[in-house]
């Protein structure tokens, strides 16, 4: 406790006590006066306030006594007479000697005050306080409570935030909250400090129902408040917000404890449910319902169209203000989202699938090449979309063979070297945001950067004088038609398989990196989507078309004055200080509806650096299901496909790399 | 996040150690010495929560509730009254007059805080 506080009390029930002295010789000369008589109450009430706060009990005690009989005197229950008066001269005379001394050596004068104490209690106080004080003790056993909070319209009006009950509520045990409206009016009619919900909350706890009530302690009479019993016990073990069996309900209406109970008794009442053998099988058996691929992917189609309808009802009921209609909406799009999850988690498949036919081919080419080589698979759970797998095969089993066949070294080349004759080969797979990442790695001696560029230099891909980064070099190989082993093996095949590596993953929106360090080894980085067929965009528009760009093609956005754009000669732009070339999009796609005064720039990492992509305006992200262009369309590289949006028009899918590429090698051969 | 309270106690000692407790928890506090000078401090500022003392000369706890609920734009200030346990009938009353909830004396830094942190988030 703070000593200037401390003081600022002391000298403050000094002052009240000589206001006390005063009051009491008034009430000596005539004990009816009724301004002394309250002037005595409110410093017996104000000492004994204060005096419990700094920790003077003996004073909070005494006082305490006093300041109800003169609150009853005050009020009319009792008359004032002598024997009050003179007990209350004492006190006074008591109090000083109280305050004079640190609460803690109060002691010394017990008797004393334990006599006074005395006296004052025989004046006969029936004292309400002191009854209530034997609290019945509950046996602390937990029990599931089904609560129905419905504040009365006006609780806000109190101050009340009826959430915070709800908080308080959740925090005595586990539950959860469901809520509902009650009395809703159409949104034209809404008064914003009137209350139109009501929260069912199922709660198990260890406290009493006494506890639980004592949440509403501040609002009794502007709550109805019903608090019943479910049953003993934890009834909500697989129960959580998201996933309860009343995640549809109709919010207009309470559940009522009756379907609230006979929903977690039924789950409860064999302790393994129908659903729980199913949720235990699956456990132990990853698969045991054989479905053919097609009705999957049919599922997955309609689960597609479902997700494009639902938008559109998103937007009609956005639209069209109806309560009823915005409940509908929201409970389709909930139960579309919950659905379109489970059907693409149905399309995952682990990795670990696709292992086996590795270690077969690891053991098969070692001995072939007679090198010792261990092979070891790291996160093979990591789940992906099983035509991603199906087309990731076979550029995974080429790039392992080009590992074994050229990485890892022979095991006397290995012991020459120092390292361990047996080498290793690592595949990994990890998730990363919304992309799956597949490495291959090796210990063995590293992509050999001379030979490449000499090789690069034989075949006429590169001039002999030509600078390149390592990265440049490292990249050579998956140009078509190169091949560095200097003896051309079965294995490894003949020079045809890297770009043939490259372009099946970039076909199923994948990037292969490699990264290579002499003597240490090499490692390709395969960087996957998690579906084909689900796109989370960047939704653009240009007058009025909209595009979607893939959110990994997008780096950082700016605005940027139409003019600008319009007045800069070669095309490039300085944006924060850099000077980045850009392509307006408007003049490309032949866009000619009115320009904005504002445009947005749109940088996109091109080639180790970046382009910036000019539009009118940013919509926002969008999750877009990808559909397949038309044949018409299909020579069309820079568009990957098309999506259906909410109000039912078409937006083309941009893959920004091969737009990039398309509208800089036009330019390239305008030049030349 | 800091709040605003209005801290209204005619003890100068409840006033400084309830003001204290609520500036140590990182709010601003502004207190009235009574419920017609407190009347002062409802000049417009925001306001989250009001926690007054009952009995006081000149203006009573009751007071200012009824006067608190009638103010254009603190009206639904949350509004808590400092009591002791021998006054329900007291307590009764200031709910009838609007009070959001109460706070029991004497009290320790943590219940006052906690009272707090029940009405304003």
């Amino acid at each position: 406790m703070n000593d200037r506080l401390i003081d600022t009390f002391l000298a403050e029930a000094h002052e009240l006590i000589v206001d006390l002295e005063k009051a009491l010789l008034q009430l000596e000369n005539d004990q009816q006066n009724k301004d002394a008589i309250s002037a005595v109450f409110r410093a017996m009430h104000t000492i004994k306030g204060a005096a419990g706060m700094f920790g003077y009990a003996a004073v909070n005690e005494i006082t305490h006594h006093l300041e109800s009989i003169y609150q009853d005197i005050r009020d009319c229950k009792r008359e004032m007479n002598e024997a009050i008066l003179r007990i209350t001269f004492k006190t006074l005379d008591h109090l000083r000697i109280l305050l004079q001394v640190p609460p803690a050596e109060s002691v010394g004068n017990n008797s004393e005050h334990a006599e006074l104490l005395q006296a004052v209690q025989s004046l006969g106080v029936i004292d309400p306080a002191a009854s209530v004080k034997t609290k019945q003790v509950v046996e602390a056993e937990s029990a599931t409570y089904y609560i129905n909070v419905l504040p009365k319209s006006n609780i806000l009006k109190n101050g009340t935030n009826p959430l915070y009950l709800v908080d308080d509520l959740l925090v005595l045990g586990n539950g959860i909250s469901l809520p509902y409206f009650n009395d809703l009016p159409v949104i034209d009619n809404l008064v914003p400090d009137v209350s139109y919900m009501g929260f069912e909350v199922l709660l198990c706890t260890d406290k009493s129902e006494d506890d639980i009530s004592g949440v509403f302690i501040f609002v009794e009479d502007l709550c109805d408040v019903t608090i019943k019993k479910l049953g003993k016990g934890n009834l909500l073990k697989s129960i959580t917000a998201e996933d309860n069996p009343w995640y549809n309900r109709n919010e207009l209406l309470p559940l009522g404890f009756e379907a609230v109970q006979s929903a977690l008794t039924k789950k409860n009442f064999n302790k393994t449910s129908a659903t729980e053998t199913v949720r235990k099988a699956t456990a132990q058996k990853t698969s045991n319902i054989r479905v053919n691929s097609d009705q999957l992917d049919d599922l997955m189609n309609l689960v597609s169209e479902l997700v494009t309808t639902q938008a559109r009802l998103a937007l009609f009921s956005n639209q069209n203000s109806s309560a009823e209609l915005d409940v509908i909406s929201e409970n389709i799009e909930k139960i579309t989202r919950r659905l379109r999850d489970n059907a693409f988690t149905m399309s995952l498949v682990p990795l670990e699938s696709i292992v086996v036919r590795f270690q077969r081919l690891v053991s098969d080419l070692s001995k072939e090449l007679n090198k010792e080589i261990e092979f070891r698979a790291e996160g093979m759970d990591t789940k992906i979309d099983k035509s991603i797998i199906e087309k990731l095969t076979d550029p995974l089993l080429h790039l392992l063979r080009n590992s074994l066949d050229h990485g890892i070294e022979n095991p006397a080349e290995r012991k020459r070297k120092g390292k361990d004759p047996k080498g290793t080969v690592l595949l990994k797979s990890y998730y990363s945001g919304a992309n799956v990442v597949v490495e291959i790695s090796d210990d063995g001696a590293g992509i050999n950067l001379e030979r490449i560029r000499e090789k690069a230099i034989n075949k006429g891909l590169i001039d002999a004088g030509s600078q390149l980064s390592e990265r440049e070099l490292v990249d050579l190989i998956f140009v078509p038609g190169f091949s560095t082993a200097t003896k051309v093996t079965d294995v490894s095949g003949r020079g045809v398989g890297m770009d043939v590596v490259k372009r099946n993953i970039t076909d199923i929106r994948g990037e292969v990196t490699v990264t290579t360090s002499p003597e240490r080894g090499t490692t390709f980085i395969i960087r996957l989507p998690l579906t084909l067929s689900i796109l989370d965009g960047l939704l653009v528009r240009i007058g009025d078309t909209d595009f979607l760009l893939p959110l990994t093609a997008v780096a950082k956005c700016y605005e940027v004055e139409t003019a600008t754009l319009e007045s800069t000669y070669n095309q490039w732009v300085t944006l924060e200080g850099k000077r980045t070339p850009f392509i307006f999009l408007r003049n490309e796609f032949a866009i000619t509806q009115s320009k904005p005064h504002l445009s947005q720039i749109i940088n996109v990492p091109f080639d180790g650096g970046h382009v910036g992509l000019a539009v009118d305006k940013i919509i926002g992200e969008y999750q877009a299901v990808l559909k397949p262009l038309g044949h018409y369309y299909q020579k069309n590289d820079e568009f990957s496909g098309a999506t259906i949006l909410g109000n039912g028009t078409v937006a083309l899918v941009l893959d920004a790399n091969k737009l990039i590429r398309k509208l800089t090698t036009d330019i390239k051969s305008e030049i030349v | 996040m800091s709040k605003t309270i209005v801290v209204i106690d005619d003890s100068e000692s409840i006033r400084e150690l309830v003001g204290l407790t609520l500036e140590n928890a990182g709010h601003t506090v502004a207190k009235g010495v009574d419920g017609q000078d407190a009347m002062r401090l409802f000049d417009g500022r925001e306001v989250n929560l009001v926690i007054t003392d009952l009995n006081m000369p000149h203006m009573d706890g009751i007071g200012v509730i009824r006067e608190v609920r009638k103010m254009q734009g603190y009206n639904t200030v949350p509004i808590l009254v400092l009591t002791t346990e021998s006054q329900t009938s007291k307590k009764e009353e200031a709910k009838a007059a609007g009070a959001t909830g109460w706070i029991v004396k004497p009290f320790v830094a943590d219940k006052l805080l906690a009272v707090v942190k029940k009405v304003i988030r």
